[in-house]
């Protein structure tokens, strides 16, 4: 043997045998499927007879597609919350209260800008119903000159006339302005007409039309009374569009007169606990408890001598005939940093009378991704929000509308704040904005213009429940006393005697102090879904990672690099016949075991054969090889720590 | 007897030496034991057995984590609650039903007499002070308005506020004369103000307003409360609107009831409240239809023209819904009824029932709160527990505490008295500080505790003008019939309620606490996480507790052979002390033809003796552990060959 060979086999003795211990894949198996922690398998071994062996391949198999299909409802149930509610009894922050008289601006300052407009509803009025000014209301004695100047106006009913239509002769409809009829061309929008049949003859409406007068639209309405608060505001925004705020502002409310008295959790208080709040369509509103750079107010009593107590003065004179028809305030309670959607969610409050409202506060969280859809502080919504506050959705829709309005129509509706680098929309400036806004707010409701999809609902909010319960204030007995106190009260800012329908009182209270948080907590956790898993492979075929990694290690790193060998060697013997075709010294099939040549070789005989033999020397004795699965063999786990004990058991 | 035994058996043990050393128990330990990792460990090529021993460690460390962080979700007590709606027979909410005027002005008149001729005066004053100044004072009885005064607080300087009583001239350093033609003062310059004088007048506060109406109503509430506190309970309810004035007509269901199904008690805000189906005396009555029809209707008069002008603004009824047995907190908790209304109260009965401790801090009956309940045992009724009479229990104790004497707005404690001007000249004052102070009323909040099962009735109200103006003559007509029996009408508009309470078509929410984690989720969980890595189990656990003991064993054992060594080198060093001795002692001992070798000698303590010297010499004893070696693991082995083969 060349010496080359000899150190070959010397290597191979010392160093412990690398790669798969098993000469065949099925002794592999077999070795597995005895020694592997799962118990399905060592029962396919052992089991004697067929149909037994056939039965727990069945019963493995089953298991195995057990397992696999518990385990993927298990991760697809990951992602699921669970929901818990608490009550707690504890100290509670008020929340911030916004107090808007309903009326936006005194009447009285804002006629100047409004009399052509005033004017022209009433004539409008009296053409369409006989309406007459005579018989109205009281304030028509405050009214200059009314008929003086009818001559040269109308120029609100040129820009958008309003049109009566008769049933039957869709075509053709009566202008108020001039009697005539006329025809109108393009597509008649009616404003009840999907709700209801509207079964009148008269119908009323107004019609808008873009620059080129080309394509109107009409929209139309059941009841004139509808029509025409709808034309007015219409042409009051465009008025109040372009007036500066600091007028805007001093032509409203001040503090100082919508609130007569004010007592906060036993304590006195006035109008500089309470902060302006400007809203284009209701004026001036108070908040109370929002003071910046202040503590919160809390409160550690339930009760309504522990709320808010406010007596409000409502001036009925002042109040704009056609913009609003019902008199009171409004008032919304919310979180110190939310924006007050008075229009929206408002509590309205009538006037002679005491409004209690009793309030308890719900708290909810909710999971953000991947659980929901919602956002936690509106960052990562692709909407700018234009108002000063924390993100809700409704900031968002209104955020997301105004941005369109200034993209469609150039310029930003009236009721809501300013986008950056926009103006509110005028006759002026945008002639055809009224057209445009209508049709926006129209695929606005119907959800076209994507703002209901894009807008997500925020993560946590506060939610206050309110118990409204009234009564009469002041009562018969008391009425005298009150009402000659108050209007010493308000001394200077008024100069008549209050009567007691411009006075409203107002009493916002916790009822009690519970707070209820409604809390989504993930219902899994990775642990659970492991333990979980681990309950399944265990309960099954009690399995563990390390069978796992057994079957890995098993099933495709070694019975690969079994094949692979075996492929090698094929590959090797048909290389060698190749080499040396006639060859009458070695004998044909090398596969024998004796085959000197396959000694220093892995491949080895079975070792069962090979157990009990003693190993063989390193010299190329032909003969059998010695085993070289040691470690394979169950005793051999101790051959090197035992070999003092070994020598007596085994001899 | 089998101690001893079992001590013979240990000392035999320790003369005799462990089985196995550290190694072999870790090898014996690795291959036996049922969990996975161990036996890759020793059954590989050492390639594979770095590896495995790499993987087993992480294991481990992983469930032991796990295992951390499951027992102290299990140590959180957290709850999970399971909601419930739906309509069931449920007993009918107790209602209290008040007046917002507690007395009847015609039968208190005399009581406030000159508390209101003072109010008229000082209205007068404010209002127009040129024309009271004339008729004024000689008729007043000043012994009430001096010690508790109104004052006028005229702020045009701010560093230098004029205080003036409204009656006499002006207090503070100002003199008189200047500021006469001054007195009339209006809203915005002017505040007023209510002085709190503490005993003898000696400090004195000043209450502000910033609305005159707030502080005549505030002094006025203060002095009749001081009035009313020293009238005897009876005659405070024979004061109060009587129940047969009150309800007119009662129908439940389609049962006729009237003012005697009623409990009254006296609420000293309200009067005399009525309880519908309070359940202290009577069982409660169950409602088992959701509707109008199968609810309480009541038709109440309160009686406005006689209310107390000065002590309520507000009219209307008071009511309130609440649990059987438990005391009307009307005040915090009641709504308003309007008259000439009708006004319809859909009910849902809202249920909170907790679990209690560890996992939340409740209690069921209030017996565990270090707050005596002084409203257990309301004029004669026992009412149950709630944080409400918590904290003002609590809120009394502190006001008897600080002032000496009760609140007349809370019930009293035993052996003590209503705060009235005349025995207590300065509670006000002690009392409106008290009042103000956040810390008394925190300490309440954390003494008191939350009960356990929380109900509370969510209501929608909803009102319509009743009665209509077409049945308003009959309605009247009949009402007053009824009641006064007379033909003329007593009743108006102005006085009269209608109350429809119902249950609406889902009566019950019920959220139900219950832990979310228990003993059997966590070990399930533990099993989960011990078998997922490791495929072990509570036993694998016993056996690695075997192999500890075992350890320790071996290490006792050790330390025993270690002991016993070291004293025995101690006595060979004794006699070896001097070399010459030693030698001398070996030479005794040793065969004499024998030459002891010099160099060895000084290194031979450990060394074996040859046989002949060893008795005389104590030395360390041959290793006899030969037969407790490994046999019976290679038997087993032996076994699980012969299984495989």
């Amino acid at each position: 043997m060349a010496p080359g060979e000899k150190i070959k086999a010397k290597i191979k003795k010392s160093l412990p045998v690398t790669g798969p211990q098993a000469p065949t894949v099925k002794e592999l198996m077999r070795w597995y499927c005895l020694n592997t922690n799962t118990h399905g398998c060592r029962r396919i071994v052992v089991s004697r007879g067929r149909l037994r062996r056939l039965l727990w391949i069945l019963f493995t198999l089953t298991a195995v597609a057990l397992i696999f299909w518990q385990c993927a409802l298990l991760i697809l149930s990951f992602y699921t919350v669970s929901v818990s509610i608490k009550v707690h009894f504890q100290k509670l922050d008020f929340p911030a209260v916004t107090i808007c008289n309903i009326n936006p601006y005194k009447y009285s300052a804002v006629r100047d800008l409004l009399a052509e407009l005033e004017q022209e509803t009433r004539g409008a009025l009296k053409t369409l119903y006989g309406f007459s000014e005579i018989t109205s209301r009281k304030r028509r004695e405050a009214e200059p000159g009314d008929s003086a100047r009818e001559g040269p106006g109308s120029k609100f009913l040129h820009l958008v006339p309003l049109l009566a239509f008769n049933q039957g002769e869709t075509g053709k409809a009566r202008d108020f302005l001039t009697g005539r009829k006329r025809k109108v061309s393009g597509n008649i929008i009616h404003k009840a007409s999907d709700v209801m049949q509207v079964q009148d003859s008269k119908v009323v409406g107004f019609q808008l039309c873009p620059n080129d007068t080309s394509d109107c639209a009409v929209y139309t309405f059941s009841s004139g009374v509808n029509a025409i608060q709808e034309w007015y505001k219409l042409h009051y925004m465009n008025i109040m569009a372009q007036v500066p705020l600091e007028k805007k502002i001093n032509m409203s409310y001040s503090a100082e007169e919508l609130l007569v008295t004010c007592f906060f959790d036993g304590v006195s208080c006035d109008a500089r606990n309470f902060t302006l709040f400007h809203h284009p369509m209701y004026g001036n509103c108070y908040t109370f408890n929002n003071r910046e750079n202040e503590t919160t107010l809390s409160t550690s009593m339930g009760g309504s001598e522990y709320g808010l107590q406010v007596i409000l003065y409502v001036n009925e004179e002042e109040y704009n005939p056609f913009l609003v028809s019902s008199t009171g305030a409004k008032v919304i309670v919310h979180r110190q940093d939310e924006y007050p959607f008075i229009e929206d969610v408002g509590t309205e409050i009538e006037t002679a009378m005491a409004t209690s409202i009793g309030m308890h506060l719900t708290e909810s969280f909710k999971l953000s991704e991947p659980y929901s859809q919602c956002t936690e502080d509106g960052s990562d919504v692709p909407v700018e929000n234009i108002y000063k506050a924390a993100y809700s959705l409704q900031i968002c829709l209104h955020s997301c509308f105004q941005a369109k309005m200034v993209e469609k129509c150039g310029c930003a509706q009236y009721s809501m704040p300013l986008p950056r680098e926009a103006s509110y929309c005028n006759y002026q400036q945008h002639p055809s904005w009224m057209y445009c806004y209508y049709q926006l707010s129209q695929a606005f409701v119907q959800e076209e213009l994507g703002c209901q999809s894009v807008c997500r609902e925020a993560c946590s909010f506060k939610e206050w429940t309110l118990t409204t319960s009234l009564a009469q204030w002041p009562s018969e007995v008391s009425e005298k006393w009150l009402l000659s106190v108050l209007t010493w009260d308000q001394g200077q800012q008024i100069k008549k005697k209050l009567n007691k329908t411009d006075l409203a009182k107002l009493l916002i209270f916790y009822k009690d102090l519970n707070q209820r948080s409604i809390m989504e907590s993930p219902a899994n956790s990775i642990e659970m879904l492991l333990s979980n898993i681990g309950g399944q492979l265990g309960l099954w075929m009690s399995c563990s990672v390390v069978c796992v990694i057994e079957i890995i290690e098993v099933f495709f790193i070694d019975s690969l690099s079994i094949i692979a060998r075996h492929q090698w060697h094929k590959a090797k013997e048909w290389w060698a016949r190749r080499q040396a075709p006639p060859c009458p010294e070695a004998p044909p099939s090398p596969r024998g075991r004796d085959n000197p040549a396959l000694n220093m070789d892995d491949d080895l005989p079975t070792f069962t054969s090979a157990l009990r033999l003693p190993p063989a020397p390193a010299a190329p004795v032909p003969g059998t090889p010695p085993p070289r699965y040691n470690t394979l063999r169950l005793e051999r786990a101790f051959s090197s720590q035992l070999t003092d004990t070994q020598v007596p058991s085994e001899s | 007897m089998h101690v001893k035994k079992y001590w013979l058996k240990c000392l035999h043990r320790l003369q005799k030496g462990p089985g196995y050393t550290y190694k072999e128990l870790l090898v014996w330990y690795c291959d036996n034991t049922n969990t996975h990792g161990p036996k890759r460990i020793i059954r590989e090529g050492p390639k594979k057995k770095a590896v495995w021993f790499a993987l087993t460690l992480l294991f481990t460390s992983l469930v032991c984590w796990q295992w951390g962080v499951f027992v102290r979700t299990y140590l959180s007590w957290e709850v999970s609650v399971s909601l419930s709606m739906g309509f069931k027979t449920m007993d009918f909410p107790a209602v209290t039903i008040c007046n917002a005027s507690p007395f009847q002005y015609s039968k208190v008149r005399h009581l406030l007499k000159d508390l209101d001729e003072l109010m008229e005066a000082v209205l007068q004053r404010i209002l127009a002070p040129e024309l009271s100044r004339v008729n004024a004072t000689e008729t007043l009885n000043f012994a009430v308005w001096n010690h508790t005064p109104l004052v006028f607080i005229n702020e045009q300087n701010p560093q230098h506020p004029v205080v003036l009583d409204l009656f006499e001239d002006s207090y503070g350093g100002s003199t008189n004369s200047s500021l006469a033609p001054e007195r009339s003062c209006s809203a915005p310059r002017c505040k007023i103000a209510m002085r709190l004088c503490s005993r003898n007048g000696t400090t004195c506060s000043f209450r502000t307003f910033s609305s005159a109406t707030q502080a005549v109503t505030e002094w006025y509430t203060l002095q009749a409360t001081n009035i009313f506190a020293q009238v005897p309970n009876k005659e405070l309810v024979a004061m109060g609107y009587p129940a047969e004035r009150m309800i007119l007509a009662c129908l439940f269901g389609a049962e006729p009831c009237n003012y005697r199904n009623f409990t009254p008690i006296f609420h000293p805000d309200y009067g005399n409240c009525y309880i519908f189906n309070w359940g202290v005396k009577e069982k409660a009555l169950p409602s088992a239809n959701p509707g109008a029809e199968f609810g309480l209707k009541l038709i109440l008069d309160m009686g406005q023209k006689d209310y107390v002008p000065f002590l309520t603004s507000t009219a209307g009824v008071r009511l309130m819904l609440h649990e059987q047995r438990s005391f009307p907190f009307i005040r915090d908790e009641g709504i308003y009824a309007m008259s000439g209304t009708e006004t319809s109260i859909g009910v849902l009965v809202d249920k909170l029932e907790r679990k209690g401790e560890p996992y939340s801090q409740c209690t069921v009956n209030g017996s565990d709160v270090p707050v005596r309940n002084l409203y257990r045992n309301y004029s004669d009724y026992i009412t149950t527990y709630s944080i409400q009479a918590c904290i003002r229990s609590c809120f009394q104790d502190h006001v008897v505490r600080h002032c000496h004497c009760g609140h007349y707005l809370y019930p009293l404690p035993p052996g003590e008295k209503y705060c009235n001007s005349q025995e207590f000249p300065d509670w006000a004052y002690c009392y409106s500080a008290l009042r103000m102070s956040l810390a008394q009323r925190e300490t309440c909040i954390d003494v008191c505790k939350e009960s356990c099962n929380d109900t509370q009735y969510k209501m929608t109200i909803s009102m319509a003008d009743w009665p209509s103006e077409s049945s308003e003559d009959w309605i009247f007509h009949v009402l007053s019939e009824e009641r006064d029996q007379s033909t003329n009408i007593t009743l108006s508009r102005q006085g009269i309620v209608k109350l429809n309470i119902y249950f609406q078509e889902f009566n019950y929410r019920t959220i139900e606490e219950s832990a979310a984690n228990n003993i059997v989720w966590l070990l399930s969980n533990l099993g989960g996480q011990f078998g997922f890595w490791m495929g072990g189990s509570v036993l694998c656990l016993i056996e690695f507790g075997e192999i500890v003991i075992d350890f320790v064993w071996i290490t006792i054992i050790r330390l025993v052979a270690l002991a016993k060594s070291l004293r025995q080198r101690r006595a060979r060093a004794r006699y070896a002390g001097p070399p010459p001795t030693v030698a001398e002692l070996v030479e005794a001992h040793a065969n004499l033809g024998f030459q002891p070798d010099p160099l060895r000698r000084p290194s031979c303590a450990s060394r074996p003796r040859p046989p002949e010297q060893a008795p005389p010499i104590p030395g360390t004893p041959p290793p006899n552990y030969d037969s407790l070696r490994l046999q019976p693991l290679d038997v087993i082995e032996s076994d699980s060959e012969g299984d495989a083969v």
